[in-house]
């Protein structure tokens, strides 16, 4: 896994403007995909997905995932137009103890009167850069039959 | 040796039983073996333990397998928050071994590293003394998000010898007493002054938690037991804005006005009674106190009474899950055992009384001390069992969860529960 790509996911995340989701698989294998407005990459590596709600779908989804081994998705998305994808595991799920607390008072200080049912941990196993620039650039080179005709075609009368 | 490596090893009874039931999660797996066998903690695991950090043993009402009170972890939290409460085992008799592994507490079998494990962080209020000059952590005690009361460690069944024979309280007050100079009986409003300290730690309780020894005193028989309850609950009760908080009581089974009093005049929000075994012949050979005073049928009544006052899905029972096996009397299979325990517990079911598992630890000090408890696989058996009826019955077991209790294997599944209100 690209280390680079896990440093900009950390830059990203460090922007006001980014916007994050965490993509999950329900019971059925049904994906499940919802804002996660709180996340982060910690020291390890890990990203860091603060969960408000102990009946939440994403929460229980999590939970499946760390009991039954099954992969979670985490996307970014920075005001550049920059999208990296990381599919991942869940390392642990946090609910008690200095950490729990720190992220607990983070959230209500942000929030005002809420709660936190758990601080998840999620292990990237792999980090894809989904940035459009980037994929359609390589996807052109590599895929070149993938292309319609008419974008390779001579043009006539000025039509872009 | 990597993460992954280190937890997966085939062919170890754990990963054995894994495979047998692939709809039981691993570590809810692991969690009931370990509190079936016990742990031991090396003296490298003993080391890793920071009492400003970490909680230690020594505040529990019941006492341990190998009958020592000594510097251990409480307990363990495993990777999903799963609690698991340990009860330190002499190593002759084959327990789960918990060292070091990489410089962080993992847990062991055989030799194979298979869990990383966190110890029970410890409260803020830990390092304080109440007004009387008590460590606080001797008055109130806490577990990962519970706050546990234990205002009366003693058992009046005990009076005339008729104490569970699973049980080991009145063994277990006396070393208290002795050795960590801990109160028998607190004083309420002391309690209720350690409650208050306890939640200025924001963020790290969900219920309050009450239990004591049962006692028969009164103008009715465990009125004593009532008021003494409800003294402390009203003053616990001064610390929250709400009338009512989430909390639980495992009392004994009381009438139906003495549970009205109960609820009516303090914030108490769940009830549990354990009728420990179910099975009326067993019942009245191992628990004969609650069967002189009250007995099976009428302890069964007044669980299901008890629904009316707290609503379904708030009112449990808890079993002592193995003792029904136990001896020369128990049943003769655990495949008998399992038919007939879910038979009794779906009948509780059916009338809004959900039933809870723990997995019975032989204590030394105990008059079943000598026997075994049930295998791994009646266990998981049973749990799931458990679980099954009340999605059946649409029980709700949220007091007494992973997060409000943590020692019941069936509720840790019992996470996914439906959500049938949505």
């Amino acid at each position: 896994m690209s280390e680079d790509l896990r440093n900009a996911i950390g830059s990203l995340l460090k922007e006001p403007a980014t916007v994050a989701s965490i993509a999950t698989l329900d019971e059925n294998g049904a994906p499940h995909s919802v804002p996660s407005p709180f996340l982060r990459l910690d020291a390890d590596g890990r990203l860091v997905h603060l969960e408000l709600l102990e009946t939440s779908a994403t929460h229980r989804n999590l939970l499946r995932s760390i009991w039954f081994e099954r992969p979670v998705s985490v996307t970014v998305a920075g005001s550049d137009n920059r999208v990296l994808v990381t599919t991942g595991r869940t390392y642990k799920a946090l609910v008690s103890g200095p950490l729990f607390s720190e992220y607990y008072r983070e959230v209500r200080a942000r929030l005002g009167d809420v709660g936190l049912a758990a601080v998840w941990l999620i292990e990237p196993e792999q980090i894809r850069d989904e940035t459009y620039a980037v994929r359609k650039e390589r996807e052109e080179v590599l895929h070149p039959f993938h292309r319609h005709l008419d974008r390779l075609a001579v043009r006539h009368g000025g039509a872009p | 040796m990597t993460l992954a490596l280190a937890r997966k090893i085939p062919g170890t009874p754990l990963e054995d039983a894994v495979r047998r039931y692939p709809d039981v999660p691993r570590l809810i797996i692991l969690k009931t073996d370990v509190q079936r066998r016990g742990v031991h903690y090396t003296e490298e695991a003993v080391s890793y333990l920071d009492p400003e950090k970490h909680q230690t043993t020594g505040t529990h009402i019941f006492g341990t397998r190998d009958g020592v009170i000594a510097l251990r972890p409480e307990s363990l939290l495993l990777r999903d928050g799963t609690s698991i409460i340990t009860t330190p085992t002499p190593p002759e008799e084959n327990p789960y071994v918990v060292d070091l592994h990489d410089g962080r507490p993992w847990l062991f079998d055989a030799g194979v590293a298979l869990e990383e494990v966190d110890y029970w962080p410890a409260p803020a209020f830990y390092g304080k003394d109440s007004s009387s000059g008590v460590p606080m952590k001797n008055i109130v005690s806490a577990r990962p998000q519970r706050l546990n009361i234990f205002p009366y460690r003693y058992c009046t069944f005990w009076n005339n010898g008729k104490g569970c024979a699973f049980c080991d309280i009145v063994t277990q007050l006396k070393k208290g007493s002795r050795e960590l100079k801990i109160p028998a009986r607190l004083d309420p409003v002391e309690v209720g002054a350690v409650i208050g300290e306890a939640l200025k730690e924001e963020g790290r309780f969900s219920t309050v938690f009450l239990t004591s020894g049962s006692i028969v005193g009164g103008s009715r028989p465990f009125d004593d037991e009532i008021d003494y309850y409800i003294a402390i609950l009203k003053e616990v009760g001064k610390n929250f804005r709400t009338p009512k908080f989430p909390s639980q009581l495992i009392g004994t089974a009381f009438e139906k006005e003495q549970l009205k009093r109960l609820y009516a005049e303090t914030g108490l929000t769940s009830y549990t009674s354990d009728i420990e075994v179910l099975n009326e012949e067993l019942f009245n050979r191992h628990c004969p106190g609650k069967a002189e005073w009250i007995g099976y049928r009428e302890w069964k009544k007044r669980l299901v009474d008890a629904v009316e006052i707290f609503g379904p899905g708030r009112v449990n029972t808890g079993l002592v899950a193995g003792i029904e096996l136990a001896g020369p009397h128990g049943f003769r299979s655990e495949d008998e055992a399992l038919e007939r325990t879910l038979s009794e517990a779906e009948d509780l079911a059916r009338q809004g009384v959900s039933t809870v598992l723990i997995v019975w630890s032989p204590r030394p000090d105990t008059a079943l001390g000598a026997y075994k408890n049930a295998s791994l696989d009646y266990y998981i058996r049973l749990a799931r069992g458990l679980h099954a009826l009340r999605v059946k019955y649409r029980l709700p077991i949220e007091h007494d969860s992973y997060r409000n209790c943590g020692n019941h294997p069936d509720t840790d599944l019992s996470r996914l529960l439906p959500l049938w209100e949505e």
